[in-house]
């Protein structure tokens, strides 16, 4: 398991020359640019917002990133007026709107990120279904996760399950990323495939995406229960950041062709072929999720 | 049918060709697959625009977005096969129109012949772009003597004949195998030098220099073992050295192939014949006469390349004999073949120190240098160069022979 990084001392060390290089720029103004926080839960993070950068350099819209090493920091961050944009989780985006009160505004996800899904898998043998689940192990993916950990407890219990009876296998890996990694998915599988776990959570996306690679994590497991859609990541802003920025991101950022050569390949890398609008309706399980089971303060 | 299961290859035999907004109806009898279709066409960049239930099967209407897997143009219908001879797929008849275009791309990539290339491929940046600067017209035909004669220098040679032989005639063999040795270093890295520049579209060229590398290879192998077989010693003669390390220095395709193939190869073709006919044991006659016979492909290869680039461009000549002249210049000092080597090979020729058969090996081997002179100038002229720019550039070679 891998601690939360990031402690008081270290985070006001890095803020300074930040700030100071944000109070010399206004935002808006020619060759002003847009700071975009991401989490770096991969190395791959880098390759993406340097294309991405790029293609919003070229666009017209001066674009500059940095990296987190993880989300509560990021949302910290953009709170704080230290970033612009953040390439939030829905669980960060919860967050950060729960702080704004309800004011943080969305400013696009990827197609894939809309109508996302959980999944509840069991090996291919057992008839069960989520009835079952009292007296039995329901393996979930990190804590912070909410495909993988925060939804489906919510969902079960809206389901009448009574999850007082249901013993929690929890992968908490890679706490902070918020389940990007897949880490702690792929080992919920593994729980089930082996019989530590009657069923498992993992996000539909993930499971997909396993399944159509022929992983050997998926073999003998079927979806037993698909969970209502609801929203995944997306970029949150304050409500300060001024309409032209904001209609200038999200033109740029919805005008992304997958079939352009230059993009292709950072494009693949985010796991997007399109990018949407994207809206708040979709996050209100969570919000109410994150509220039951004390996430928010 | 499931995803992963073959439901996915299905899917996207329908879905590629189609246009984008088309739509197609998946009807499913299972709800765990119903539900992964929803996920699936998520990430495959579809919209599902219907899911209904029709009595115990879910219906799913997939419609295509816009996204293309595959950056190309659709492909063309399959064109006319290939030829087929009675003995198999010749490799001069792997392209309808036996050549290719005269200049590449220089940032193409690996395309195979008969593929289509995707955008989106990092770009290479090729040296050698333009075909006659590396084509010959026989090209296909030595890649395919070079495939039908591989010789295996472990096996194919009759090492165990070469024992016994007097301590001053196994002296005089080591020194010239070595020798020879020395030589097939360079004809090993001059090809091998361009084989990462050259462009992949001209796989013909490619083929050849692959061959022409391992040829050689085979020969500092044939030689080497040949040289060590009964634990005797020979020198690496410096002044061998300094004339190969000339030949090393020219960059231009062409002129290389004017340095190593026609003059230098070529002088080494009369060599190996002599080697042949006069080694004193079956093992070196071997060796001698498998290198002949690679070698004469490679001064064929040498002398067609260097006819046709000439006839193509005969401005390309006085490029040439600068490349001859500038590495004579670098030889001055080097005023003819070291008398150890004539001396060995003397002793070679003559099996014996009698003063009989060494004075009839040392007009032999006089006869050779005189033979190798000659025969260079009119592979020189064989080549496209008038008879007295032959005997010039055949002048100006390397008395080290190549």
């Amino acid at each position: 398991m891998r601690a939360l990084a990031g402690h008081g001392t270290q985070l006001k060390a890095s803020r300074g020359p930040v700030r100071a290089h944000k109070g010399s720029l206004k935002l808006g103004k020619v060759g002003t640019p847009l700071l975009v926080g991401a989490v770096a839960y991969n190395p791959r993070v880098v390759t993406v917002w340097e294309g991405f950068s790029e293609y919003f350099r070229r666009g017209g819209l001066m674009v500059e990133y940095v990296l987190f090493a993880n989300y509560e920091r990021l949302v910290d961050a953009l709170l704080d007026g230290i970033v612009d944009l953040a390439w939030n989780t829905n669980t960060a985006f919860v967050a950060a709107d729960s702080r704004l009160r309800g004011a943080a505004v969305i400013l696009g996800m990827r197609d894939v990120d809309a109508a996302y899904a959980t999944v509840l898998v069991a090996r291919a043998g057992d008839t069960v279904s989520v009835v079952d689940l009292p007296g039995a192990v329901l393996a979930l993916g990190s804590r912070d996760s909410g495909h993988a950990a925060i939804l489906p407890l919510h969902y079960m219990a809206e389901q009448g399950i009574d999850l007082d009876r249901v013993s929690l296998l929890r992968f908490d890996t890679d706490l902070g990323k918020h389940g990007d990694t897949g880490d702690s998915e792929r080992r919920v599988l593994h729980a089930v495939a082996v019989g530590e776990a009657l069923m498992g959570a993992v996000g539909d996306a993930t499971w997909i995406a396993l399944k159509a690679e022929g992983r050997p994590e998926t073999e003998g497991l079927n979806v037993i229960w698909r969970s209502p859609t609801y929203n995944h990541c997306c970029f949150t802003a304050r409500p300060e950041l001024p309409e032209p920025v904001r209609e200038q991101w999200l033109e740029l950022l919805l005008d992304m062709d997958y079939n352009d050569p230059e993009l292709r390949h950072y494009m693949d890398l985010e796991g997007v072929k399109r990018w949407l609008p994207g809206e708040r309706g979709g996050y209100e399980d969570l919000a109410e999720a994150m509220g039951k089971q004390g996430y928010l303060p | 049918m499931e995803l992963g299961g073959g439901l996915e290859v299905l899917l996207a035999a329908m879905l590629d060709p189609a246009s984008p907004g088309d739509e197609i109806e998946v009807s499913t009898a299972s709800s765990g697959v119903a539900g992964e279709l929803l996920g699936w066409a998520r990430r495959a960049g579809h919209d599902v625009v219907d899911e209904r239930k029709d009595r115990d099967r879910t219906l799913i209407v997939i419609r295509r977005g816009t996204s293309r897997r595959v950056l190309a143009p659709p492909l063309a219908a399959a064109g006319e096969p290939a030829r087929l001879r009675p003995d198999g797929f010749h490799t001069r008849d792997l392209r309808l129109n036996g050549v290719p275009d005269a200049g590449a791309d220089p940032n193409s990539g690996f395309v195979p012949l008969g593929s289509l290339a995707e955008a989106g491929a990092f770009g290479f940046a090729w040296q050698l772009n333009d075909r006659d600067g590396l084509w010959s017209n026989d090209l296909a035909q030595l890649v395919e003597g070079a495939s039908a004669s591989q010789w295996d220098a472990s096996r194919d040679i009759p090492w165990g004949e070469a024992r016994g032989l007097a301590p001053f005639l196994e002296q005089a063999v080591c020194q010239v195998v070595t020798f020879i040795a020395q030589n097939e270093y360079a004809a090993y890295y001059v090809p091998a030098r361009f084989q990462h520049a050259v462009n992949p579209e001209f796989v013909e060229v490619l083929l050849w220099l692959a061959s022409h590398v391992n040829d050689e290879a085979r020969h500092i192998e044939v030689f080497t073992k040949r040289g060590v077989l009964n634990g005797a010693h020979a020198y690496a003669l410096a002044s061998a050295q300094r004339s190969l390390e000339t030949l090393l220095q020219e960059t231009d395709f062409t002129a290389s192939a004017l340095l190593l193939n026609v003059l230098g190869e070529g002088s080494f073709i009369d060599l190996l014949q002599f080697v042949e006919r006069y080694a004193p044991d079956p093992a070196t006659a071997t060796a001698a006469r498998l290198a002949h016979r690679d070698e004469l492909r490679h001064v064929r290869f040498g002398v067609t390349h260097v006819r046709q680039a000439l006839e193509k461009n005969p401005d390309l000549q006085s490029r040439l004999v600068a490349a001859a002249e500038q590495r004579a210049s670098r030889l001055l000092d080097l005023t003819g073949i070291s008398p150890l080597i004539v001396e060995a090979l003397t002793v070679l020729a003559a099996g014996s120190l009698t003063p009989t058969r060494l004075s009839e090996a040392a007009a032999a081997v006089r006869g050779l240098m005189k033979d190798i002179a000659a025969n260079r100038t009119a592979r020189l002229q064989e080549a496209g160069f008038d008879a007295a720019t032959a005997r010039y550039v055949s002048d100006l070679h390397t008395p080290n022979l190549m």
